[in-house]
C-alpha cells in the first residue's frame, strides 16, 4: 500500500510517474508480458465462468472467496441496500434529460452522500456496511440515472433478493432479464471488477488518505474514470464500430485509419503487450448475446476490425483491449452508448474501495512534489 | 513525522529540506527517494506556484506572495496564476477575465433546488460537491465532447464554485438566494452572502487576500487528485467534484474548521488562561489545530502575512482580544513545539479572519475552495496543454495465482 509507513527508497520513473512502484498491493497482479489478470491469486477466468459478482466482490474487498455462511451474509447485506434514498432519486427532476449519465448518477451520490453523514465517520465498520452500501445504491442509482435519459421514471421493484447484476438489469430495463444476458453482464463486471492501481484508483487513494470517507474517494476515482482516456474510452471505441456497416467496410476503413496513424480507439493497453485475458473471456459471451439478439452481423464487424488492426499492429504489442468488446455486450442489452462506463465504473468502484481498506491503516497523506520551471 | 535523510548523490532530489524544488529542465526519468505517501516523489513540472519549504518561500508564477498580499484582488491573483501574466502588464485583459468570473456567478434553477432541497446543517463541502456536480449536468449534455476542454477555457467553474458557496451561505440562515452584479468583485459578494449588507472595504480586502494565499500551494492531495482526474480527460466538474472530495478529508480543509473549534472557546480564558490552555493539551499528548505542516520546517509564510491582518482585523472589529488569545497560544505553542519541527500554519490566522469576517465555522473549507479554484485551474490548464498521464504502478505481495510461481 502507497501509505505504509515503509522505509525511504531511491527509485528511477518518468514522466507522469511512469514506472514508479508507488506502493504494494495484494489485490491483483498483472503480468503485462503473458497477459495474465489475477485476483489474490485466482485467475480471472476462473472467476469468471464459475464465480458470482457477490463472491468475487467479497474476494477483492475482503481477501478471500466467501464460504456459505459468509456468502450469504454479504449477499444479504448487498440486498439491504438495494433501494437507494429518495432524495437522491428526486435529484434526477432537478438536473435536464439530456445530462450525461453518469453524471447524473454522480450526482445522485453527492445528495446520497448530505443524507447519511452520520454513517460516513471513518470509525464507521468498513469491513461490511460502507461497501455494500455504495455497490448496492450505485447499481440502483445508475439505472435510474439510464432510464432517466429516455424519460422514463425509476424503477422500484422488490429486488432484495435478485442477485446484485440482476439487480440492476431489472432496475435498468424494466424486465428480468434471461440466463444469456445475465451470464454474459455478470461476467463483464467480473472481468473490469478491478486492476491494480490505474489512474482512477490512484484517485480514490489519495482521497482516501486525506482521511476522507470511501464515498469521496469513489467519487474521485469516478471522475477519472469518465474521462476519455479512462472509462469513457468503450462508447467511443462503440461509437467508431456502429459506424462501420460490413465487414467489407470495416476492412476498408481500419487500412485507411492505420494508414492515417490514426488511433483506433478499442486498440492498445498501456500494461498488455499481448492478447488482453478480459478480451478472451468476452468475447464468447459478446458473440453469444449478438446472435440470440439478431445482431450477428455487428460480431462480425467487429471480428473484421481486430483482425485487419492486430494483423498490422500486434508486432508492436497492439492489441484489442476490454474497452472493444464491453460494448458489444452493453448494445444488446439495449444500454446506450453513453451508459457504456456505467456498468465499468459500477464493477471497478470494487476495486478502488479494497484498494481504500488496504491503505487506511496508518497511511501517509498522498502529497507528491513539483519542480517548478523558470523564475 | 517523516524521517529525512541528506542526499548523498547530488543527483537524488529527496525529501531533505536542502532540494531546491527549482529547475530550468527536468531531464525524465528521474532518480528520487521515494518516501510514504510519495513524498520526495517529482509527480510533474509546474509553472504555476513555487514552493520552496526549506526557505518558508512560496511564489505565485515567480511572484513571492507577501508581495502580492494586499496588493491584489483574488481575480487578479486567479489571473496571474491561470495565464502566468502580470495584472499590471496587460490591465484590460485582466479586467475582461474578472469579468468572465464575476458573471458566470448565476446558477441554473435546478441547481439551486436541488442545493435547497437538502437539509441546511449537512456539512458545507458536501453541499457544495452536490451543487458542483448537479451543474455539469446543467453545463454538459450527453452529446457534447466528453472531456468538457471549452469549459476549462472559460473558467465558468471559478465563479460558479463562489456562487454555490454564497447559495450555501444563506441556505444555512435561512435567506433567500443572494443576486450579484457582474461589476461586483467575487470578494464581495461573497461578503453579502456571509450576511454584511454593505460589506466595508477593509473586509472586501482581507476575503481577497484570504483567497490570495490560498489560492495554491504545490501539489497537495486536493491538486494532486484533480491532476489524476484531468489527465484522464474528464470535465472541469468531475475535477471539482474530485478536488472537493480531497479538500474535506479532516486532514485538509477539515483543520481550518477545527481551529476555531478548539480555540473560541479559549478566547474567554484570556491570554494567561489561553497559554495554561495550550501547555496542557500538549502535555497531555493533545494536538493543536493549525500547527504542523508536511513541508515546511518553519513558520508558513502565509501565516505570517495572517497573523499581522488579525491584529489589525481584530482592532477594527472591536475584538482585540480575539488576536491577544491566538497571538498568545502561538507563542506559547512555538516555544513548546518549534523545537520538533512544528510550527504554525496558514489555517491558524486564517480561522479567526474567516469567524471576523462572519463566516459560521462549518462555511470555512468551503470558503477555503474557492479560493483554491485559481490554482486547481491553473493547474489544470498546464497538464492539459502537455497531455500527461499518471501511472504509477504497485508491487503485488498477494498470494501467487494458482498454478504459477
Amino acid at each position: 500500500m502507497i501509505g505504509g509507513r515503509r522505509s525511504v527508497e531511491v527509485q528511477r520513473y518518468g514522466r507522469g510517474l511512469e514506472g514508479l512502484v508507488a506502493g504494494e498491493s495484494a489485490i491483483s497482479r498483472i503480468d503485462g508480458a503473458l497477459g495474465r489478470l489475477s485476483i489474490r491469486g485466482h485467475a480471472i477466468e476462473d472467476l469468471a465462468a464459475a464465480r458470482s459478482f457477490e463472491e468475487v466482490s467479497h474476494l477483492v474487498l475482503f481477501g478471500a472467496l466467501p464460504d456459505e455462511a459468509a456468502l450469504s451474509a454479504w449477499t444479504a447485506e448487498l440486498g439491504r441496500w438495494r433501494r437507494p434514498p429518495g432524495p437522491a432519486l428526486a435529484a434526477l427532476g432537478r438536473v435536464p434529460r439530456r445530462a450525461h449519465p453518469l453524471a447524473k448518477y454522480r450526482t445522485m451520490l453527492t445528495v446520497a452522500a448530505c443524507l447519511a453523514p452520520a454513517a460516513e465517520q471513518p470509525d464507521d465498520d468498513p469491513r461490511w456496511s460502507r461497501p455494500a452500501r455504495i455497490l448496492s445504491w450505485s447499481a440502483s442509482l445508475a439505472a435510474a440515472a439510464i432510464r432517466h435519459l429516455n424519460g422514463e421514471a425509476p424503477l422500484d421493484p422488490d429486488d432484495a433478493s435478485l442477485s446484485h447484476a440482476a439487480a440492476f438489469l431489472h432496475r435498468t430495463l424494466g424486465r428480468a432479464p434471461d440466463a444469456l444476458e445475465l451470464r454474459a453482464f455478470e461476467a463483464s463486471l467480473i472481468v473490469q471488477i478491478e486492476h491494480g492501481l490505474h489512474a482512477a484508483a490512484l484517485a480514490a487513494l489519495t482521497v482516501i488518505s486525506t482521511g476522507a470517507d470511501l464515498g469521496s474517494a469513489v467519487l474521485a476515482g469516478m471522475g477519472a474514470l469518465s474521462g476519455v482516456r479512462h472509462g469513457g474510452a468503450n462508447q467511443l471505441a462503440f461509437e467508431r464500430l456502429a459506424r462501420l456497416g460490413d465487414e467489407a467496410a470495416a476492412r476498408r476503413w481500419a487500412v485507411e485509419a492505420l494508414a492515417r496513424r490514426e488511433r483506433i480507439p478499442g486498440f492498445g493497453h498501456r500494461v498488455y503487450r499481448c492478447p488482453d485475458p478480459r478480451v478472451r473471456v468476452l468475447e464468447p459471451h459478446a458473440e453469444a448475446l449478438l446472435e440470440a439478439h439478431g445482431l450477428g452481423e455487428r460480431y462480425r464487424v467487429y471480428l473484421a476490425l481486430r483482425a485487419e488492426v492486430e494483423r498490422a499492429l500486434s508486432p508492436r504489442g497492439i492489441f484489442a483491449n476490454v474497452d472493444g468488446i464491453t460494448g458489444l455486450i452493453y448494445h444488446p442489452l439495449g444500454l446506450p452508448p453513453s451508459a457504456f462506463t456505467i456498468p465499468f465504473c459500477l464493477a471497478i468502484q470494487t476495486g478502488w474501495m479494497a484498494h481504500c481498506l488496504e491503505y487506511t491503516p496508518g497511511g501517509a497523506m498522498i502529497e507528491p512534489g513539483a519542480v517548478f520551471l523558470g523564475r | 513525522m517523516i524521517a529525512r535523510s541528506m542526499p548523498t548523490d547530488p543527483t537524488i532530489r529527496t525529501l531533505s529540506g536542502s532540494y531546491p524544488w527549482q529547475a530550468d529542465h527536468i531531464d525524465w526519468p528521474v532518480t528520487t527517494e521515494v518516501g510514504p505517501g510519495l513524498g520526495g516523489v517529482i509527480a510533474c513540472e509546474s509553472r504555476v506556484s513555487w514552493l520552496d519549504p526549506s526557505a518558508g518561500l512560496l511564489m505565485y508564477r515567480g511572484v513571492p506572495v507577501e508581495r502580492l498580499a494586499g496588493g491584489v484582488s483574488f481575480e487578479e491573483a486567479a489571473y496571474l496564476l491561470i495565464t502566468g501574466l502580470r495584472p499590471e502588464d496587460g490591465p484590460a485583459a485582466c479586467a475582461a477575465f474578472a469579468r468572465r468570473l464575476r458573471s458566470s456567478r448565476a446558477l441554473p434553477a435546478g441547481v439551486i433546488e436541488l442545493v435547497r432541497a437538502l437539509d441546511p446543517t449537512v456539512h458545507p463541502t458536501r453541499l457544495l460537491r452536490a451543487g458542483v456536480s448537479a451543474l455539469g449536468c446543467h453545463e454538459l449534455s450527453v452529446d457534447d465532447e466528453l472531456s468538457g476542454a471549452e469549459h476549462w477555457r472559460e473558467l465558468r467553474i471559478v465563479g460558479q464554485v463562489a456562487a454555490l458557496v454564497a447559495e450555501i451561505a444563506c441556505h444555512r440562515r435561512g435567506e433567500p438566494s443572494p443576486a450579484f452584479d457582474e461589476e461586483e468583485s467575487l470578494a464581495r459578494g461573497m461578503l453579502r452572502a456571509l450576511g454584511g449588507d454593505e460589506p466595508d472595504a477593509a473586509d472586501v480586502d482581507l476575503l481577497d487576500l484570504l483567497w490570495v494565499l490560498y489560492a495554491d500551494h504545490g501539489l497537495d492531495a486536493p491538486s494532486f487528485t484533480s491532476m489524476i482526474v484531468a489527465s484522464c480527460l474528464a470535465d472541469p466538474y468531475y475535477n471539482v467534484v474530485a478536488g472537493l472530495s480531497a479538500l474535506r478529508g479532516p486532514r485538509l480543509g477539515g483543520a481550518t474548521e477545527r481551529v476555531l473549534d478548539q480555540l473560541l472557546p479559549v478566547v474567554p480564558a484570556g491570554e494567561a488562561g489561553a497559554r495554561a490552555w495550550v501547555r496542557e493539551l500538549l502535555a497531555g499528548g493533545g494536538r493543536l489545530a493549525g500547527f504542523g505542516h508536511r513541508m515546511y520546517r518553519m513558520a508558513d509564510p502565509r501565516a505570517v502575512v495572517l497573523r499581522r491582518e488579525l491584529a489589525l482585523a481584530a482592532r477594527r472589529r472591536g475584538r482585540p482580544e480575539l488576536f491577544a488569545v491566538f497571538r498568545a497560544v502561538e507563542e506559547e505553542a512555538s516555544r513548546l513545539l518549534a523545537p520538533r519541527g512544528v510550527h504554525v500554519n496558514i489555517n491558524f490566522y486564517a480561522a479567526p479572519l474567516f469567524h471576523l469576517l462572519g463566516a459560521e465555522t462549518p462555511l470555512l473549507s468551503s470558503l477555503y475552495a474557492v479560493g483554491r479554484m485559481a490554482g486547481l485551474v491553473a493547474r489544470v490548464h498546464e497538464s492539459l496543454a502537455e497531455g500527461r498521464l499518471f501511472r504509477p504502478v504497485s508491487r503485488y505481495v498477494g498470494p501467487a495465482p494458482e498454478g504459477e510461481r
